[in-house]
């Protein structure tokens, strides 16, 4: 047999055919950075890393890191709901943490996740806002809760969403300095439950699932699927994005993957 | 202005809550001839953590901490100019950008690019350029965004984004002539001064005030709450091995010796902070080696 009169080396090859490149890998049940294709990166979490904010923590996942900080602020109440405060989530994706994002107003993908996570946080009755109330009419505590990409490899509603439970999970509200600590206007963010999510990739052409993408296989994806569950393991929130067909088998196996990550990310996040 | 749609919106307006502190409290004060918070010096500097390749989309970035003030800098390129009627240029450009996180400062800050980060991404690309080699990359542009994850000080935190962007630039395999170091110091006043028309003496305005003849003390790298008492300060970007200076900064009132004086200060702390700078980077090699 003649030898090919044409060879590239990997390297060459994932330039030319990121999709084929990878098919290679998952038929063979790995991928490229050496995971399985239902494991996910390395999780850390560290809580009060900001001392500046409110509540404040630093997640990572493989190369995504999210920062993410609570300052709270006083405003006045809406006419339609005098007892309640507001809970302001966004997530900001800087042109810092990668070449996709320029600078200006938030990217699409950026005002796509902070809507997310802000129905996942409003829906599922995170925090009641009515302990935010300082008096009822006049005047309420606004807790604005940024998430600041700080660098960027996939996955990002799952990074920020951990990065704003963890931050609120530690929130403080403080109107006395110096050491008395235990006055009565100050109070410590008392959430109802804690939604965390897990996020599959789709891949339709060999019909493969893969936990936790990064950059590059996100952009190859036809599709994700991100699974948002309580402690309880109640869904709070299935989101499903892109033009790929996902059936009901799919689905359950992607939940069920989904109460196993978000278990052991729990155990992360809770120990300090 | 006009409501930004493309966030999540809060309330029009909202005011940050005013502390109140306890009859006892007594803040820190510079007249007790100590620095705030720690057993520095004068002269001495907070201790500085370097990390560099924390962003891998990035081609070349860095982390800087000092204990409190935390900045991280991701850099691209150099890559081709994209917008059109910029022209031919022989030389690349350097476009630097910094933000500060809304939580990085004591009050929030706003969520679009305000005045000061405008200036500061003005001076940090002035003091910059000179070092790197704009010559060898012709119609493209290197960008250097820079974010505040928390700051503890304004010119500590200036003079910490020329030391982390400087690393990420050698970091991003870009040719430079030498590192940039950025230092700060503070001329705080250390005693009161006897000045006959101002009686509350402890606050600011009475010691910058006419008439006070209270030589300031340098202090080196000063934290929020001493700069609170400052009278002025210098912030100095140094290119440590060619021994020349790309930018100073100076504000405020201050004879000129003690300028001279805090400039010598300053160039001995960057030639230490350069030791920390090749320190970072040569530890990026071994990583890279592995």
């Amino acid at each position: 047999m003649a030898t090919p009169a044409f060879t590239f080396t990997p390297s060459t090859f994932q330039k030319l055919h990121p999709a084929e490149f990878f098919r290679r890998f998952t038929t063979e049940g790995v991928r490229p950075d050496g995971r399985l294709l239902d494991s996910f990166r390395p999780t850390t979490v560290h809580h009060g890393v900001i001392s500046t904010a409110n509540g404040s923590a630093m997640v990572r996942i493989g190369g995504t890191t999210v920062v993410c900080g609570v300052k709270a602020e006083v405003a006045e109440p809406r006419l339609d709901a005098p007892d309640q405060g507001y809970l302001v989530p966004n997530v900001e994706l800087s042109p810092m943490c990668s070449s996709k994002f320029r600078p200006g107003p938030p990217s699409e993908q950026a005002q796509a996740v902070s809507e997310a996570i802000n129905r996942v946080l409003k829906e599922s009755k995170v925090l009641d806002l009515k302990d935010l109330c300082i008096e009822e009419g006049k005047a309420v505590w606004v807790l604005y809760v940024d998430a600041v990409c700080v660098a960027y490899d996939g996955n990002i509603y799952d990074a920020a969403l951990a990065a704003i439970m963890a931050a609120l999970n530690n929130g403080t509200i403080k109107v006395s300095g110096g050491t008395a600590a235990n006055d009565e206007n100050s109070f410590k963010l008392k959430l109802a439950r804690t939604p965390l999510s897990a996020t599959f990739a789709i891949f339709d052409t060999t019909l493969t699932i893969l936990a936790d993408p990064n950059v590059t296989e996100e952009t190859i994806s036809d599709g994700q699927i991100s699974i948002t569950l309580d402690e309880t393991g109640l869904l709070c929130g299935v989101t499903k994005i892109g033009a790929a067909s996902c059936s009901q088998r799919v689905l359950k196996d992607c939940v069920q993957s989904a109460k196993k990550r978000t278990l052991q990310l729990r155990g992360i996040m809770n120990q300090l | 202005m006009a409501a930004d749609r493309k966030r999540v919106a809060g309330p029009e307006t909202s005011v940050a809550p005013l502390v109140e502190y306890p009859i006892d409290h007594q803040p820190w004060t510079p007249f007790t001839e100590k620095r705030h918070n720690s057993h520095r010096q004068p002269e001495d500097l907070r201790p500085i953590y370097l990390k560099t390749g924390l962003i891998s989309e990035a081609n070349g970035s860095a982390y800087i901490e000092l204990e409190k003030t935390k900045l991280t800098c991701g850099v691209y390129g150099p890559r081709p100019i994209k917008r059109a009627g910029q022209g031919f240029s022989d030389r690349g450009t350097l476009n630097c950008e910094i933000k500060f996180a809304t939580f990085s400062c004591v009050k929030r800050r706003g969520t679009m690019r305000d005045a000061q980060e405008k200036e500061l991404s003005q001076i940090l690309s002035q003091g910059l350029t000179p070092a790197v080699r704009l010559e060898l990359f012709p119609k493209s542009n290197v960008d250097i965004y820079i974010t505040v994850l928390e700051s503890d000080g304004w010119g500590s935190c200036v003079a910490a984004a020329f030391t982390v962007a400087s690393v990420a630039l050698a970091h991003a395999g870009i040719e430079m002539l030498d590192l940039v170091a950025g230092c700060s110091a503070s001329y705080v006043p250390t005693s009161i001064p006897s000045n006959s028309n101002s009686s509350s003496s402890s606050t600011t305005e009475s010691s910058t005030g006419a008439g006070s003849t209270v030589t300031p003390q340098i202090f080196m790298d000063a934290d929020l709450e001493e700069e609170k008492y400052q009278q002025g300060s210098i912030v100095l970007a140094y290119m440590p091995s060619l021994n020349q200076t790309t930018h100073v900064l100076q504000t405020g009132k201050a004879e000129g010796s003690i300028i001279s004086q805090s400039v010598e200060h300053c160039v001995e702390a960057c030639n230490k902070i350069f030791a920390v700078m090749n320190h970072a980077l040569l530890e990026s090699i071994d990583q890279k080696k592995l």
